[in-house]
């Protein structure tokens, strides 16, 4: 994952000492109370924005990539249907993500029809042998290429879409004739010019965290919608 | 791009809407754990994380963003997740049972100046009760995100601070944590940077 710079909360200095011959001996000895009630209701206050941050950035998506992620979950579906299993993988907080996919699919935490699914992020014997004889760049790959096979599922998350193993498991993903499914943020990066992802999900912010917490409810839809599929409610 | 929205992809998205707003109405609440989690980390504590099934991979992120911050510049803190060693999970589990795999973790890796954070979909985790239990035991700041109702764990008041998403779907319930441990990172900057705020002691 991209450590981008982003928009951050600005809280201004809040006064501190206490004034006059105690406050210079007991430079501690400050307006404490005040202070802190003052930076909080500021730091509360910036809570309250990126809540409705959030929640404005996720009604961007639902015109944006609407029909998209029905046609995504109907493909995703019959790709079940027909046996496939679903990759996940991405880095760091994506990385999490990742799991977070594998295990929703898999074992489902409320009532829907459980579907093979398997993150490729947490096996650090492979991804540690990997990186340490081949290169970072390979981790993924080199998964999907053993585990792989046509009709299989393949998503991957980068919030910069940049991230070059992500990228090279895409491109080996569709070698094997599996479908794939990319999430990005900001303008989608060099995963908006991969020829090999089939659905490409962006989140336009620049905000890494907002990024995230949109593409969370992006795969978690796009499971909802999956299951609606496989029940052929869809 | 335009009006025809697939009637599916709207619902899923509107039953969203309303718990992320009410997040809003837990900033007061949020400010003060931050400003709490930022006095521990000053006086040299770390963060211990953990949770089961989703919320396993949310306490691994919480861990990202504090070790290895998004932003650059911003300096790196102390956090452990307790869910990604299998080998001490199932250790544990077998030893003790599953609802001791945090507790028992707890008693091993944690320091009174420390922080748990305990994560939960719907407060009905008895080994995150456990953990948070122990870890209040041993005189650590205790943190627990919840949903639903807020289960047991809030009932019985079992952490210092408990912030929970008002929703009964655990995706949903996962989306609002994932905003709430984001402004927990970057609160817990913010105040860090504010001098005066933290007590006169050496930062470690």
């Amino acid at each position: 994952m991209l450590r981008a710079p982003q928009s951050r909360t600005e809280v201004g200095p809040v006064s501190a000492g206490v004034a006059g011959a105690i406050g210079a001996l007991y430079p501690f000895l400050d307006t404490r109370p005040t202070d802190v009630d003052a930076v909080l209701a500021e730091v509360a206050r910036s809570t309250a924005a990126k809540a409705a941050e959030i929640v404005a950035l996720r009604e961007s998506l639902v015109a944006e990539h609407g029909q998209r992620l029905v046609d995504c979950a109907r493909r995703c579906a019959a790709a079940f249907r027909a046996g496939g299993t679903l990759y996940a993988f991405g880095n760091g907080g994506s990385s999490t993500d990742a799991q977070d996919v594998a295990q929703l699919f898999l074992h489902p935490p409320t009532a829907g029809r459980p579907v093979p699914a398997i993150s490729l992020t947490h096996d650090v014997a492979l991804i540690t042998a990997l990186s340490n004889d081949v290169g970072f760049e390979v981790v993924f790959a080199r998964q999907v290429a053993a585990f792989g096979r046509a009709g299989d599922i393949a998503v991957g998350l980068s919030t910069s879409g940049g991230s070059k193993n992500v990228l090279h498991a895409f491109e080996e993903a569709a070698r094997r004739g599996m479908l794939t499914i990319g999430l990005a943020g900001y303008d989608g990066g060099r995963m908006a010019e991969c020829e090999f992802v089939d659905h490409l999900f962006v989140v336009p912010s620049a905000s890494v965290h907002r990024v995230q917490e949109a593409q969370t409810t992006i795969y978690h839809v796009l499971w909802e919608l999956t299951q609606q599929a496989l029940t052929d409610e869809l | 791009m335009e009006s025809s929205v697939p009637l599916a992809v709207g619902r899923a998205f509107a039953r969203r809407v309303a718990p992320a707003q009410a997040l809003a109405g837990d900033a007061p609440q949020i400010a003060r754990a931050c400003y709490e989690m930022a006095v521990r980390f000053h006086r040299g504590g770390k963060l211990i994380v953990f949770g089961n099934g989703g919320p396993a991979t949310d306490a691994q992120h919480v861990v990202v963003e504090f070790v290895h911050p998004v932003i650059v510049g911003k300096r790196a803190l102390p956090a452990i997740s307790l869910t990604n060693d299998a080998a001490t999970l199932t250790g544990i589990a077998r030893a003790e049972g599953f609802d001791e795999v945090f507790a028992a973790q707890m008693c091993l890796l944690a320091a009174p100046e420390d922080i748990a954070l305990g994560l939960s979909v719907d407060g009905r985790c008895a080994n995150v009760r456990r953990g948070l239990t122990t870890a209040r035991d041993l005189g650590l700041l205790t943190v627990g995100l919840l949903g639903g109702d807020g289960g047991d764990i809030a009932r019985d008041a079992l952490a210092d601070h408990v912030v929970i998403a008002r929703s009964d779907d655990p995706c949903i319930v996962k989306e609002v944590h994932v905003t709430i441990y984001h402004i927990l990172w970057e609160l817990v900057h913010v105040l860090f940077e504010q001098p005066g705020l933290l007590e006169p002691e050496v930062v470690r």
